[in-house]
């Protein structure tokens, strides 16, 4: 199959139509991702390669001293690139996810887990550990990190099986999860964040102290964002709010100053804890928005690296 | 409230229930609503606390607007109007110069049910007055002869105008319509000259359209120049006629009050003739007819009023006191009391007083140019008992000699020649009102007569020519026409067409002049012309007073005609005492109450301060205001040369005045009567179809009525509508464009 072939499936449109997450997961990273050079997830790694001769600027940590003694010559010690990276991926399963507008292809949530299959897929298959939580008001499940290939399946059918049913509430789920991933590594939350901007930063500056890398995948339905709507509408608050019947049209601007604020507040946070902060929409498609996401990143001097 | 809004259709405001669509489609639209799960419900629900009080308001309005549409819509297609249930014509706006004309014939004072129609035509002034919104302006004229403006410049004030209006009396004259048609006109150009702001204007005509005001008789042309003025009228203002005449009404008046002489005297009875009418379908059964002397009932007789013709009534009273007196035919009050009394004022002398100016004295009795003449003016001189003429026969130095005044009549008799002050003293004694006969003779100087009598502005009343020999016989009486001779009419015997004339001087008549030719010979040459001038009358006899060129004296008709000759030079002042209303009212004092100011005392029994005028050399009085009908009683020098006479006080105008108490020679007072024009006791009105088309056809008039609800002009169901249509298409189209700025502006938020 050729590659735009498999370009038309990373559509969520189509992505939506088959069935299965691992098959999702695979047409996304063999389509697109997996023809990327570099992993861009930089490991840590302890066993030795080899030798390079030092250049201006490089970490004076890893300067070898003993060839230093004997040659006289900085050499810089190489690594052997072992998979020592473990990717949480936090997958936020309240009630709120569940959303999907009538243009929308998916669910907040059924993007979330694309998103979320995709990635355990790119970085097992970089041999690197990944670990899943699925959460609402509380942790509902938890998958260890695991290198092996055959991993993704449980983590997939993790995904499949969780259900929005609940209300968020993440600020105590993000401290609960921080003292528990004692490994450091990279937490990717997938959410669309309803929740209480404070609360919610307050427990993501507690993977930034366990030194975690932490990225933000915004989900947001395309109506979440646009509020396109123009005939009188109650609209049923999830996760226990109230109902409210409105004049969409009347209430637009406000609405968009309202939604404006939130995401201003995320990025101002997530920009002064140095996380990553990518809004998604349910209509982009998944892969090109991931890699895109993936490119900036690979360019970006990476916190963890220091 | 006199001001209120109507539909001309009013069943179409049933579809104001359309109203309550947008109300609807409102509450409808907010039931059908999508239901639809939200996530992000904090911030949406933050948002609508932010708008809720914006989208309210908006929400609101909106609706408002779409309500005012439809409801815009059904009125203006109901037709809309103001109505102003007064009389006002034109659409509320800009400021409306309103002249309400009242009818001031006496034929107005026509009562029904305790109110008359004047009271009426005010109360309706009032209503319209009331009814009018501030900054219109008034104006009142009265529609009487001669017409006057009560209120000529328009009144911004309604007070000062309703103030006006509620001081006005019942007028008692006629109508004179060309000329209240000339003076409105006059009143709308000053107006808007003085005042350009009021740029609407309207006549009202509150009157019982009376055929006598309306519709008199006369030539066809004035009532085409009516016609026209009317044409003028109705293209430059708004006009209304407000009829308040009732139709078919019945009426019967006093018509005429005369008495046989011009100058009674206590010397013998006076004959007085009083005419009566009625006017109406009904004939009236003994109706009393009472004959009223200075107040005091002095005869009464019972008549039956046949329809249509008149009835005359004959009195006979004897004065005992010589003075000023007025006597007052009275008939019994009907619905209209103005036209049931008449007044008569008369001087009541002790004899007539006349002065014979012999151009030839002689010495001797019944001698001389003025022998024949002096018996003839006195002929029973040598009977026992009062005289009624006393003659005083003089010379020509008299004249000037003589205090003329107390002469009733002059008669000049041969006189030679005049000189410039003699003439001047002539010409004073006439203009105040006495008589002047001039009898010529073998010596008068024709052309010297003619300097100093003569002229355009003399007295003579035709230019003296050559003497004449009449050798034709008989004479020509002109047919009677003349007062003088129209006694003779039906006298053969009396001997006046056979009368003897031997010589005469030609008399030329100027043929621009005011003279009348009273006989003539059968060539046509004048043998007696007369003239009036100023307040008296001059009579100029071709031939002698005496047998020197006319065996006439000895002739039967000679003292009939000196008779007639002096009554009719003698009553230039009687004349001058009787006038109908509108006509003004004026005499000579003497000169010894000259510089003085006198009180007129009215009808109502107001008085009026009455200054004495010096014009002509002659002290007089003058009065214009006389549009009520009765005795006007002028009082000078109070006290001064009265003698009081113990008698009866009576009422009405002589409270104060005793009668008969006044002598000859001190006219301190002085009564005048002023009646009523019998014409406009014929209650005969038009109808509108004839005021359409006979009387204004082609002016555009708006007739209304009341009469058939006279006691309620409150109640008056007399309105007028202006369209309010167009207004409300303007108000349509701008609630339209409204509420698609309002739609957009609020709709805007979602683009």
């Amino acid at each position: 199959m050729a590659v735009d072939d498999y370009q038309k499936y990373l559509d969520p449109k189509i992505l939506a139509q088959l069935e299965g997450l691992q098959l999702r997961a695979r047409r996304i990273v063999e389509g697109y991702v997996s023809g990327l050079h570099r992993s861009p997830f930089h490991g840590f790694s302890i066993e030795f390669a080899e030798h390079r001769e030092y250049a201006p600027g490089d970490d004076l940590r890893y300067l070898d001293w003993k060839v230093f003694g004997r040659t006289d010559k900085y050499y810089l010690k190489q690594f052997e690139e072992e998979t020592n990276l473990v990717c949480y991926l936090l997958l936020d399963t309240s009630q709120s996810m569940d959303y999907r507008s009538a243009d929308a292809p998916m669910s907040k949530l059924d993007y979330a887990r694309c998103l979320a299959a995709a990635l355990s897929y790119l970085v097992l298959q970089q041999q690197d550990s990944v670990s899943l939580a699925t959460f609402d008001n509380q942790v509902r499940a938890l998958v260890r990190p695991s290198g092996n290939p055959s991993h993704l399946e449980q983590l997939l059918y993790v995904m499949d099986q969780a259900t929005a049913e609940r209300k968020t509430a993440s600020g105590a789920i993000f401290h609960e999860l921080a003292e528990r991933f004692t490994r450091r590594g990279v937490v990717v939350v997938l959410s669309d964040l309803f929740d209480n901007v404070e609360t919610m930063m307050a427990g993501l500056k507690h993977f930034r102290h366990r030194r975690h890398d932490v990225i933000l995948l915004h989900v947001l339905d395309p109506a979440e964002v646009e509020f396109p709507f123009r005939r009188t509408t109650l609209f049923r608050g999830l996760e226990s709010m109230p109902n409210v019947l409105v004049e969409p049209r009347a209430l637009r601007k406000a609405y968009l100053r309202e939604m404006d604020r939130f995401t201003h507040e995320l990025r101002k946070g997530c920009r002064m804890h140095q996380m990553d902060y990518v809004p998604m929409r349910t209509d982009q498609s998944v892969a090109a928005a991931l890699s895109s996401y993936l490119a900036t990143r690979k360019q970006q001097p990476h916190s963890t690296q220091s | 409230m006199l001001l209120a809004f109507g539909f001309t259709n009013l069943a179409l405001l049933g579809w104001l229930a359309a109203a309550a669509v947008p109300v609807v489609i409102h509450l409808w639209n907010r039931r059908q609503y999508r239901e639809m799960a939200w996530a992000a419900m904090e911030y949406l629900l933050a948002a609508v606390r932010q708008s809720r009080r914006r989208m309210r308001f908006e929400q609101w309005l909106l609706l408002l607007v779409r309500v005012a549409i439809v409801v815009v819509v059904v009125a203006a297609v109901a037709e809309p109007y103001v109505e102003r249930s007064g009389l006002l014509l034109g659409p509320t706006g800009p400021r409306t110069h309103r002249v309400i004309v009242l009818d001031g014939s006496f034929s107005m004072a026509y009562t029904h049910e305790d109110t008359s129609r004047f009271d009426q035509a005010k109360a309706l002034a009032r209503q319209i007055v009331e009814a009018s919104p501030q900054g219109d302006a008034f104006s009142l004229v009265l529609m009487a002869a001669p017409a006057r403006a009560v209120v000529g410049t328009p009144a911004l004030e309604p007070a000062e105008f309703l103030q006006e209006l509620g001081s006005l009396a019942q007028p008692h004259a006629t109508a004179d319509l060309p000329a209240t048609l000339a003076l409105v006109k006059q009143v709308l150009d000053a107006a808007r000259a003085e005042q350009p702001g009021l740029e609407h204007r309207e006549v009202y005509f509150l009157t019982d359209l009376g055929r006598c005001g309306w519709a008199p008789e006369g030539d066809a042309q004035t009532a085409e120049v009516g016609r026209q003025m009317a044409r003028a009228l109705g293209d430059e203002a708004a006009v209304a006629i407000v009829d308040l005449g009732q139709p078919g009404r019945e009426n019967s008046a006093v018509v005429s009050l005369a008495s046989g002489t011009t100058m009674p005297t206590v010397a013998e009875p006076v004959h007085v003739q009083v005419g009566l009418k009625h006017f109406g379908h009904q004939a009236r059964k003994a109706q009393t007819v009472e004959l009223l002397v200075d107040g005091q009932r002095v005869a009464q007789k019972q008549v039956d009023l046949p329809v249509g013709s008149g009835v005359s009534v004959g009195f006979t009273h004897r004065f005992d006191t010589p003075g000023e007196h007025l006597i007052e035919a009275r008939l019994a009050d009907d619905h209209l009391t103005i036209d049931n009394h008449r007044w008569l004022a008369l001087t009541v002398k002790p004899a007539i007083e006349v002065l014979c100016v012999d151009g030839r004295p002689s010495g001797k009795a019944r001698d001389g140019a003025a022998g024949y003449l002096a018996v003839a003016l006195a002929p029973e001189s040598d009977s026992a008992g009062p005289r009624r003429v006393q003659v005083d026969v003089a010379p020509e130095a008299a004249l000037l000699e003589r205090n003329l005044d107390h002469y009733d009549c002059l008669f000049l008799c041969d006189v030679a020649q005049l000189t410039k002050a003699e003439a001047r003293v002539l010409e004073n004694y006439v203009r105040a009102g006495g008589g002047l006969v001039v009898f010529l003779g073998p010596q008068v100087k024709t052309a010297r007569y003619n300097r100093t009598l003569g002229g355009s502005d003399g007295l003579l009343p035709a230019k003296l020519g050559r003497v004449l020999i009449k050798k034709e016989p008989g004479i020509d009486p002109k047919e009677y026409r003349h007062p003088i001779v129209a006694p003779f009419r039906g006298r053969e015997r009396a001997g006046l067409l056979n009368t003897p004339i031997d010589k005469y001087v030609q008399l030329d008549v100027p043929a621009d002049s005011t003279s009348q030719v009273v006989l003539a010979t059968p060539r046509g040459d004048p043998l007696i012309v007369e003239r009036s001038f100023g307040r008296g009358r001059v009579v100029l006899v071709a031939t002698s007073a005496d047998t020197s060129w006319t065996p006439m004296p000895m002739w039967p008709s000679y003292v009939p005609i000196v008779q007639e000759m002096l009554a009719f030079a003698a009553g230039g002042r009687l004349a001058r005492k009787n006038v109908l209303v509108g006509q003004p009212i004026d005499s000579v004092v003497p000169r010894s109450v000259a510089g003085t100011t006198g009180r007129l005392t009215l009808p109502d029994g107001r008085t009026e301060p009455l200054p004495i005028l010096a014009g002509d050399d002659l002290p007089r009085w003058q009065f214009t205001d006389t549009l009520q009908s009765g005795p006007y009683t002028a009082r000078f020098g109070e006290g001064k040369g009265v003698r009081h006479h113990l008698g009866e006080a009576p009422s009405g105008p002589f409270r104060q005045m005793v009668p008969g108490t006044f002598s000859l020679g001190d006219p301190e007072v002085q009564i005048l009567a002023v009646n009523v024009d019998p014409a406009e006791s014929n209650l005969a009105k038009l109808s509108q179809q004839e005021l359409r088309d006979e009387i204004w056809p082609g002016v555009a008039f708006d007739y209304q009525t009341t009469w058939h609800e006279p006691t309620a002009p409150e109640a008056v169901p007399v309105t007028r509508r202006g369209s309010l249509a167009r207004g409300f298409l303007y108000l349509l189209l701008g609630l339209l464009l409204s509420e698609t700025f309002l739609a957009w502006r609020f709709g805007h938020h979602t683009n």
